[in-house]
């Protein structure tokens, strides 16, 4: 009875906080500039202990691509959407695999054992 | 005469605007969520030891991943490697962790913890069936050979990741 009350008091100090990225499977379009193309992501920030996600680009192996966004590090509120844009070259279009977010927890604010979220989309 | 039924049907026509139906559209797509439903706490049983069981006096830091279409990700959670933050440490540390599904939403969810794959502190799972599961994380950290850990605050990362396969 103890115990189930101190897991009980525990949910409930613990309010659900959640990451969240779509779609699964962004493509890519031409943008406004040669050579350089664009697609969108949503992200959205139900993490109340987070306001910082970091943005990367990889390849199949895991290796960083290069590419452009308003930022790499974004601020995202908490219950707030973020649209972002990520542009790519061209050529790098084959090797783009995967477009991850991941959260950045400031040091004052993680406790004892953080939880560092990514999401990955995946381009096919 | 005249006039008022224009004026009239000109009221009614306007006013069946209120009586049409405001639709309400909705879609679900593929995504996943994580949410950190238990922030774990580290306990301190022995003087060289921090752990987060809840024998040792720490709380097991409880993930929860929903997917809204199954067969779309893959889960990957870590138990930590290192500190983010700590006093000064001279003498090595010895980690360790286990991975477990705690819960499940659905029946289809069941094999999940059998079919894990382990490797380094990553632990591994093909979400295959959609709706929630929870993951609890246990987390041990052991300092030197029987040596005290120096006071300060320790607080370590759980590294959850989603994947769309």
């Amino acid at each position: 009875m103890r115990k189930t009350l101190i897991a009980a008091a525990l949910f409930i100090a613990n309010s659900a906080a959640a990451h969240e990225l779509t779609p699964t499977y962004p493509e890519f379009k031409q943008s406004y500039v040669d050579n350089v193309l664009v697609t969108q992501l949503k992200l959205w920030n139900r993490r109340q202990d987070v306001e910082y996600y970091e943005i990367d680009v990889y390849d199949k192996n895991w290796f960083n691509i290069k590419f452009a966004s308003a930022n790499k590090v974004i601020k995202v509120g908490y219950l707030e959407h973020q649209v972002i844009d990520i542009y790519i070259r061209e050529t790098d279009l084959d090797n783009v695999e995967y477009i991850c977010t991941t959260s950045k927890q400031l040091k004052q604010d993680v406790q004892s054992t953080g939880v560092k979220s990514m999401i990955c989309s995946r381009v096919k | 005469m005249k006039r008022s039924i224009l004026s009239l049907s000109a009221i009614l026509v306007a006013s069946s605007a209120y009586a049409t139906e405001t639709p309400i559209t909705g879609n679900v797509s593929s995504k996943c969520s994580i949410y950190t439903d238990v922030a774990g706490v580290y306990g301190n049983p022995n003087p060289d030891e921090l752990s987060t069981l809840p024998a040792d006096g720490g709380v097991m830091p409880i993930i929860r991943y929903d997917v809204s279409i199954a067969d779309y990700y893959t889960a990957k959670i870590s138990w930590p490697t290192s500190f983010t933050t700590s006093p000064n440490l001279t003498d090595s540390l010895t980690w360790d962790g286990e991975v477990e599904v705690s819960a499940t939403s659905s029946t289809d969810m069941a094999g999940y913890e059998a079919a894990k794959v382990e490797y380094d502190s990553v632990t591994e799972y093909d979400l295959s069936a959609a709706g929630s599961t929870w993951f609890k994380i246990t987390s041990s950290v052991t300092y030197g050979v029987d040596k005290a850990l120096p006071g300060g605050t320790y607080k370590a990362n759980v590294t959850a990741l989603c994947i769309a396969n």
